[in-house]
């Protein structure tokens, strides 16, 4: 085999952009396509009767087709349709359906229905052919990036997009993982203890890893599938939608509102105000709304508290698993552009953010240096990774049992013996989860093995169940019968093939049909439940810490609460303005809500 | 049974530096060119870096079929009647704070959340120090092991494992508990 057949390209297959690097005498590159672009929008469009539109062509036709043009596809990749909320279904800017065994579906037409995993080959495929454009020889081998807090099944759903596409997947490693890789490739033989912190399109991961001796060793990571810039762009719309207040939008107007959000977040991470121009939005009147960064830090503010959490968690666990001080806070993903966000980060972990990684390229040369390795362009790192997810089994009474917890290095294998329980009982069936709550229900279900028993008396038959997790963080179930010794795989079946079809219709007609009837009526109940939550905990911290409120912020909650409140009492259901008073109040009640955490808090003194 | 410290070459006794684990499995993890031992070399790091997990098998080596001694000693079980009712006082307050939406009904939370922050960290202070003087006992254990006699480390082991596993359960409410 000659060098050129060995090649292995780094693909980066971003929720919002996806780019491919290679390592080219020694040093990692993003390659760019025939128009001279680094990043493909992970956008795929199908007009109708024509061949698959992908990338910048694709994204161009959003705002025409919105239907037939999907992005974010990452978000619901590997991923049942019974796991999606409501809010994930509506706001997803395309049809998405249940597939024959609760899979996830989108709907281009009444004839087509298309998979994330074939919208994510699409992407894919277009990345190997810009690759063997740029490098003029065939492709055939790749590393991928995923996000750190992927599951097994997320996982697997994007080794099997990679495939469709005529890749074979030499590695799957994770996103910060790779960045790590970017950063500290010219550092080797420094030592330290970093974390990286990647804000992308749709998934947040916050990993913190020892850098020694050419090991870079993941300590801790922890992260939300569902956090990222489409969030961001979402609070900035739904403002819009506030001031234009136009009543019911059509996919159209949905589709420019959501474009229109991203660029004004895009320009407000530079500027510090913009005019967002709406020309010819409804029967061709014209608008435009101008956003302030003060009042766009205030939309986008609760977003970004998300993430703090979860900063704390990882570092948490680091310290309690005796890392060192975190001595660096790289960066990653566009979305860390926003200056909100470093300041933030400064306040909330004390540390300078390091900006010296670019936020939409370090994960692919990241993931162009682990290919470098693996087909020897690059001097050896050895990396080394952990399972974000605790993995168990149900047992009886609905619990997770923990066979190999969170933060575990991988790869690595732990055992676990089950007996018949019955005489001549023919195998068990074991429920295999992922996640960290104590109720089996409240996990990921990742499916079910069945655990073969050969005849005989109860307490006969004993087979030593072998759960391995790659270095992919990808799991394989091993079972070995323990009379014979002989080893076989499980198959790990997908367990959402018992849902039965009147569950997959009423999901089906709930999501579609009644979504547009009763919705007021369904945010009206919401909206109450927000009010009832709300008055209580004005009138509570109002006896606690009200004396200490200035006058005007009193008279201003006074106001809000008592407007909650005739709403509530009016006989008439109106869920937009219930939905707005809460909001007023929520907004009335921020300067009440830090004086009572800071009470709290100096009473410890 | 693989012996884990035969694995990373490291001699079989109780005793063991974490330095010394840490630079086996370095070098190791480094020559191992196949990374088909991976996953045992991995295990075998963990389990010797815990004091309690290298007991159990340091024991399941010398004497596989010992049983672990199961009984509550009077001390541990006074602690294990105060840990239980914290944990679930600290579940339902987090289960509020999951339900909240607001800023507002989060904030009204906060004053409880500190005071239960305080008591599981005091109850971690206890779990710790009743582990380390079981732990520092390991050369007497390992002694009477050479000479036959296993009761001591049946027991020892015992009584760590539950504390093990209520530290655990503290430690991940404390986590919770942090990000409130």
């Amino acid at each position: 085999m000659n060098e050129n057949e060995s090649i292995i390209i780094g693909i980066d297959l971003g929720t919002t952009n996806s780019l491919v690097g290679v390592v080219d005498s020694g040093f990692p590159i993003v390659l760019a396509d025939q128009n001279g672009d680094r990043l493909l929008p992970s956008c795929v469009s199908w007009p109708a009767g024509q061949p698959p539109l992908i990338g910048n062509e694709a994204l161009r036709s959003r705002i025409l087709s919105p239907g037939r043009t999907v992005t974010s596809i990452k978000r619901f990749i590997g991923r049942t349709f019974a796991d999606l909320s409501e809010d994930e279904i509506r706001e997803a800017g395309f049809t998405v359906v249940p597939g024959t065994v609760g899979e996830i579906e989108v709907q281009l037409d009444s004839e087509t229905r298309i998979s994330p995993e074939k919208i994510s080959s699409l992407i894919l495929q277009r990345l190997k052919e810009n690759a063997e454009a740029a490098l003029e020889m065939p492709v055939t081998r790749a590393v991928i990036t995923v996000p750190a807090y992927f599951n097994n099944t997320q996982r697997e759903a994007t080794k099997r997009a990679a495939e469709l596409a005529g890749l074979t997947v030499e590695r799957i490693i994770n996103e910060p993982t790779a960045a790590a890789l970017a950063y500290g490739l010219d550092k080797l033989d420094e030592e330290s203890t970093v974390a990286v912190y990647d804000l992308g399109g749709g998934t947040f991961d916050l990993s913190i890893l020892q850098m020694k001796d050419g090991f870079f060793e993941v300590i801790s990571t922890a992260g939300d599938t569902r956090l990222g810039g489409d969030d961001l762009d979402r609070a900035i719309a739904q403002h819009f939608i506030e001031v234009l207040s136009p009543g019911p939008l059509s996919p159209e107007e949905e589709a420019t509102v959501m474009v229109r959000a991203r660029e004004a977040k895009e320009a407000l991470s530079s500027e510090e105000s913009v005019i967002i121009r709406f020309p010819f939005f409804r029967e061709n009147e014209s608008y435009e709304v101008a956003l302030t960064r003060a009042r766009f830090e205030e939309l986008i503010a609760p977003v970004i508290e998300r993430t703090r959490p979860i900063c704390q968690r990882a570092f948490a666990e680091a310290a309690n698993k005796g890392a060192g001080r975190v001595q660096k806070l790289i960066l990653v993903g566009g979305s860390t552009r926003i200056p909100l966000v470093r300041e933030k980060l400064k306040t909330w972990l004390d540390l300078e953010p390091d900006v010296s990684q670019h936020p939409d390229e370090t994960v692919a040369l990241g993931a162009a240096i682990q290919a470098g390795m693996l087909c020897g362009r690059v001097r050896q790192i050895i990396l080394v990774d952990v399972t974000p997810l605790s993995l168990g089994i149900e047992t009886f009474g609905g619990l997770m049992n923990v066979i190999i917890p969170r933060n575990t290095t991988i790869p690595t294998k732990a055992g676990e013996l089950f007996t018949n329980a019955v005489d001549n009982q023919e195998s068990m069936a074991i429920r295999v989860l992922q996640g960290e709550r104590e109720l089996a229900k409240d996990n990921w279900l990742l499916g079910e093995v069945t655990v073969p028993f050969s005849p005989g008396p109860r307490s006969s038959a004993r087979v030593g169940v072998q759960f391995s997790i790659d270095r992919n963080g990808i799991l394989e179930v091993l079972a070995r019968d323990t009379a014979t010794g002989e080893d076989h795989v499980l198959e790990i079946r997908n367990a959402a093939i018992n849902v039965d079809d009147e569950a997959v219709e009423r999901m089906v007609s709930e999501s579609i049909d009644y979504a547009f009837e009763d919705m007021n009526e369904r945010i009206w109940t919401e909206a109450t439940f927000k009010s009832a939550e709300l008055l209580p905990a004005v009138a509570e911290a109002l006896t606690l810490v009200g004396s200490l409120l200035p006058d005007e912020d009193r008279a201003a909650i006074d106001r809000a609460s008592m407007n909650v409140r005739q709403i509530l009492e009016g006989t008439e259901h109106n869920a937009p303005a219930l939905k707005a008073a809460n909001s007023a109040l929520d907004e009335a009640t921020q300067t009440l809500a830090a004086l009572l955490v800071e009470a709290a808090f100096s009473d410890l003194d | 049974m693989t012996s884990y410290f035969a694995l990373l070459g490291l001699p079989e006794t109780l005793i063991l530096e974490a330095a010394s684990v840490e630079d086996s499995w370095r070098t190791l993890t480094r020559n191992e060119p196949s990374g088909s031992l991976e996953p045992d070399l991995n295990r075998a790091r963990a389990t010797l870096l815990d004091p309690v997990t290298r007991l159990a098998h340091w024991l399941e080596l010398r004497a596989p079929d010992a049983r672990v001694d199961r009984t509550i000693e009077p001390a541990l079980m006074d602690l294990f009647s105060e840990i239980g009712p914290v944990i679930k006082t600290t579940d339902d307050l987090l289960n509020r704070h999951r339900k909240a939406t607001t800023a507002l009904a989060r904030a009204v939370l906060t004053r409880e959340a500190i005071a239960a922050q305080l008591r599981i960290q005091q109850l971690l202070q206890r779990l710790q120090t009743l582990k380390t003087s079981l732990i520092e006992r390991f050369d007497a254990i390992e002694a009477d092991v050479e000479n036959g006699c296993f009761d001591e480390a049946t027991k020892s082991l015992g009584q760590l494992k539950f504390l093990s596993r209520w530290e655990e359960q503290c430690r991940e409410r404390l986590l919770s508990l942090i990000a409130c």
